[in-house]
């Protein structure tokens, strides 16, 4: 018997204990009901939500620093700090008008001035930010309320970089915090967001604990994902790092824990069987599985040896290996966009649809030259989702003959060693497996996998005329049409060259106790809104 | 004996000095980047390299060292690459989970090994001896998680009795304590009851054999009386080597059940550490578990001359 095996039995057993009808009541439901126990995705190891981009930390972030638009579940900008902005007709300078009465957690009213230092740190960072900060002519406070953006040229985008929630968020610090060094950690953490964080409480790795911020004043329109009335209903919450799955599982079963981000799919049959237990799809916009092809060295530098893989891939063998027989869970994705949004295409994907053809792919990566020689794949064995795929991918290149050279390591070492350009035996690699959140593909804001500027572009360096061109029709769209349209085009070009190999769309679960009401469907756990009762 | 412990002491300084030197090229030989595991996914290539410049990672290898050995002498651990927390301040944070584990479960072991190792040895041969020693050899063949799994079902999940993860300082009560770590103990403890008792019983085999025993039989003094007052003191050399051998193995087998029942110890702070490659913090763990391994030696050497008087430094 494996661990995996033992795990769902035993966890399987108590849910069935659970459900067959035990009624001792957990030895925690004396708990205050004003507080909320939450285990997170991962680990809170850091808290600069600039400096670091990782998920967990961003999801955070969320509760402590207020942003100055929020993402809405429509995808659209909404005002958040902001009370009111106008834009010149030229469409070049941007004046932005805070709410009255926002303070910091330190009792300090937030100004315009914190706000120019928070971007100022922000941009330097994030990709949007980035961009704007390229054709920025000034970015400066007018008054304690106001403060202006002014451009060299326009940035239709402008208010989805203020509100994206994809990492690094537009988080709003006190002037003296946000003047750290971008690149530097902050060390404390003064928002002005509906909790704050209790920092002599915080052991990194083991527990994060957020209270309620008194003087947050939430807008007044209904919440919905980053943007409106952000109301918390607890007091205290407590982010409790559960590494081991089956004991996160057993924690949540026994009353231990309240909420749980995201169980394996493994556990998921049992958390569902007991009665105290709901279980549903933790964000609709799911995630993407990926694959990438070093672009760099024979015989992926050849489109004939990346389009042979994509030809003979088959994303159901990679979706089932991560997420089982839960035909729910997954769907197949002949795009590199999230399905279900407003920019999805499929324009372009026809070489993933159909039967596959094991034949015509060795034809075609015979034609590339490719002759035997080994190929580096690196796979992650401490993350599920990537040593799930590469085990199919192992498969996949063995079918068409390839020489394979697995290099089966941990992410930290995947991580450093896909940022090396050198040829795969010199230290280089072939290939490497991820995944992408479906929130960061609903277009190219932040999609930095889709970027094909060569060396500018995300680890593999492809190098795509044709996708940058359409990168930059987006982002010059003025209107939805113009957008679907560059997007139609870019998807085809993505896939004419094979930027990378999507593996599937993919979702994720979420599971809480029954007591807890306010959950809801996002890219990331918000907390307003969610009650509990003893 | 007090110079022959100060020398001891003294003797660990270059030992330490050597373990972290090892354990810091190790470190930087194996691939793996911290600064690669804080920009994320989103962070550009350019991005990733300022972050390794601004933590200091593109120094030369000596450069590091030397400035994290200048450190040391300086009673400074250093600043983990992730939290920006003291590397003295996250190992304080954590050491009173893993020293409360290990205490619970030594005296566990300690209480139940000894004894089950005596009967055995008294009982040799008989069903009660065979019986032990199977149990002996079930306990050192499960791993730790797997009794973890067990008891989490049966104590906490069916009857509810103890939670299934989790910490309590001392300081907010015993009961509340020593709740959280009942589970985790006896998982752990199972090993090394296993061990402690099928090492106690050889050494009172052979000890029981003695010329003295019999004559203390011959005397007519009682069972009890010639296993633990005259046997067992003659026996413990050998038990106490291995229960100091023992507490170093908790260490490992702290990792695990730390790991497993979600307690806030050592165990997890060096596989969090390792896995994100911060650097400061495994050096500063390995620099602590190197000296608890010396001064467990050291102890170890100094119990001997309390049991055995010909023992001399």
């Amino acid at each position: 018997m494996d661990r995996r095996t033992l795990l769902k039995g035993l966890a399987g057993a108590g849910s069935l204990a659970a459900t067959g009808g035990l009624s001792m009541p957990a030895l925690s439901q004396g708990a205050a009901a004003r507080t909320l126990r939450f285990v997170p995705q991962a680990n809170l190891a850091n808290f600069d939500p600039i400096w670091g981009t990782q998920y967990v930390v961003r999801n955070a972030a969320a509760l402590v620093w207020d942003t100055l638009y929020g993402i809405d579940d429509a995808l659209q900008p909404q005002r958040q700090m902001v009370e009111s902005e106008e834009v010149s007709d030229d469409g070049l300078v941007w004046t932005f008008r805070l709410r009255p009465g926002l303070k910091f957690h330190d009792g300090e009213p937030v100004l315009s001035k914190d706000v120019v230092a928070s971007i100022a740190r922000w941009s330097a960072r994030d990709p949007m930010g980035q961009m704007i900060k390229a054709i920025q002519n000034e970015l400066v406070a007018v008054d304690d309320r106001t403060f202006r953006w002014a451009l060299k040229q326009p940035y239709p985008k402008m208010l989805l970089a203020l509100a994206k929630n994809n990492a690094p968020c537009s988080f709003i610090m006190p002037e003296r915090i946000a003047q750290t060094d971008p690149f530097k950690q902050i060390t404390e953490y003064v928002g002005s967001g509906p909790m704050k964080f209790a920092k002599s409480e915080w052991v990194p790795g083991a527990k994060a604990v957020f209270e309620k911020f008194a003087d947050y004043v939430p807008r007044q329109e209904k919440a919905s994902w980053l943007a409106g009335g952000k109301q918390m209903l607890v007091d205290r919450i407590e982010w409790v790092v559960i590494p081991d799955p089956a004991t996160a599982a057993a924690a949540l079963q026994n009353g231990e824990v309240d909420w749980w981000e995201n169980p394996i799919p493994d556990l998921v049959p049992v958390l569902k069987k007991n009665r105290n237990i709901s279980v549903d799809i933790a964000d609709p916009l799911g995630n993407i599985g990926v694959f990438r092809m070093n672009h760099l060295h024979p015989p992926f530098n050849d489109v004939r040896a990346r389009r042979a893989v994509l030809a003979a891939l088959n994303q159901e063998d990679y979706m089932r290996a991560l997420v089982g027989d839960d035909e729910s869970l997954w769907k197949p994705l002949p795009s590199f966009f999230t399905p279900g949004t407003p920019l999805y295409t499929e324009q372009g994907g026809d070489i993933l649809k159909g039967k596959r053809d094991i034949a015509a792919a060795k034809k075609l990566l015979a034609e590339s030259g490719y002759a035997g020689q080994p190929i580096t794949c690196l796979v992650a064995q401490d993350q599920p989702i990537t040593k799930a795929q590469g085990d199919v991918t192992a498969e996949l290149l063995k079918s068409l003959g390839m020489n394979l050279d697995f290099v089966a390591t941990d992410w930290g070492t995947v991580g450093s060693r896909r940022a090396v350009k050198t040829p795969p035996g010199q230290g280089g690699w072939h290939m490497f497996h991820t995944w992408h959140s479906g929130a960061d593909c609903l277009n190219p804001a932040a999609y930095t996998g889709i970027r094909a500027n060569g060396d500018k572009a995300w680890w593999g360096w492809p190098t795509i005329p044709a996708v940058e061109k359409e990168v930059v029709a987006w982002f010059d769209a003025k209107t939805l049409d113009e957008e679907k349209a560059a997007i139609g085009r870019l998807n085809a070009a993505a896939f004419e060259d094979v930027i990378y190999a999507p593996t599937g769309f993919f979702l994720s679960y979420t599971a809480w106790r029954k007591n807890v009401s306010g959950i809801v469907k996002g890219p990331l756990p918000f907390f307003w809104g969610v009650s509990k009762t003893a | 004996m007090l110079s022959y412990i100060l020398r001891r002491i003294l003797a660990t300084l270059p030992v330490m000095a050597i373990v972290a030197l090892f354990v810091f090229s190790l470190l930087h030989l194996a691939p793996g980047d911290p600064a690669v595991v804080i920009a994320g996914d989103q962070a550009s290539p350019a991005d990733v390299e300022r972050i390794r410049q601004s933590l200091g990672l593109d120094r030369p290898f000596l450069v590091q060292f030397g400035s994290w050995l200048w450190g040391i002498l300086h009673f400074d651990l250093g600043t983990s690459i992730f939290t920006s927390l003291p590397v003295t301040a996250l190992i304080a944070q954590r050491i009173e989970p893993t020293l409360s584990l290990m205490v619970i479960t030594l005296l566990l072991t300690i209480v139940v090994a000894v004894p089950l190792g005596v009967v055995a040895a008294w009982k040799a041969g008989s069903w009660i001896d065979r019986t032990i020693m199977a149990f002996a050899v079930f306990g050192f063949s499960l791993p730790v998680f797997v009794v973890g799994y067990v008891l989490a079902y049966v104590f906490a999940l069916e009857l509810e009795w103890l939670p299934v993860q989790g910490y309590t300082p001392l300081a907010q009560g015993v009961w509340p304590w020593l709740k959280n770590l009942i589970l985790p103990s006896i998982a752990l403890g199972c090993v090394y009851i296993a061990l402690i008792a099928r090492i106690t019983r050889a050494a009172m085999l052979e000890v029981l054999q003695q010329d003295y025993v019999r004559t203390a039989r011959a005397k007519g003094l009682g069972q009890g009386s010639i296993l633990f007052v005259h046997a067992l003191k003659n026996a413990a050399v050998p038990v106490v080597t291995v229960i100091g051998i023992g507490i170093a193995l908790l260490i490992g087998g702290a990792v695990v059940t730390e790991s497993v029942f979600a307690i806030p110890g050592l165990g997890r702070l060096t596989i969090d550490a390792i896995l994100r490659r911060d650097y400061p913090v495994i050096q500063g763990i390995v620099l602590l578990f190197s000296f608890v391994y010396v001064l467990v030696n050291l102890m170890i050497d100094l119990v001997y001359t309390l049991i055995d008087p010909r023992i001399r430094y």
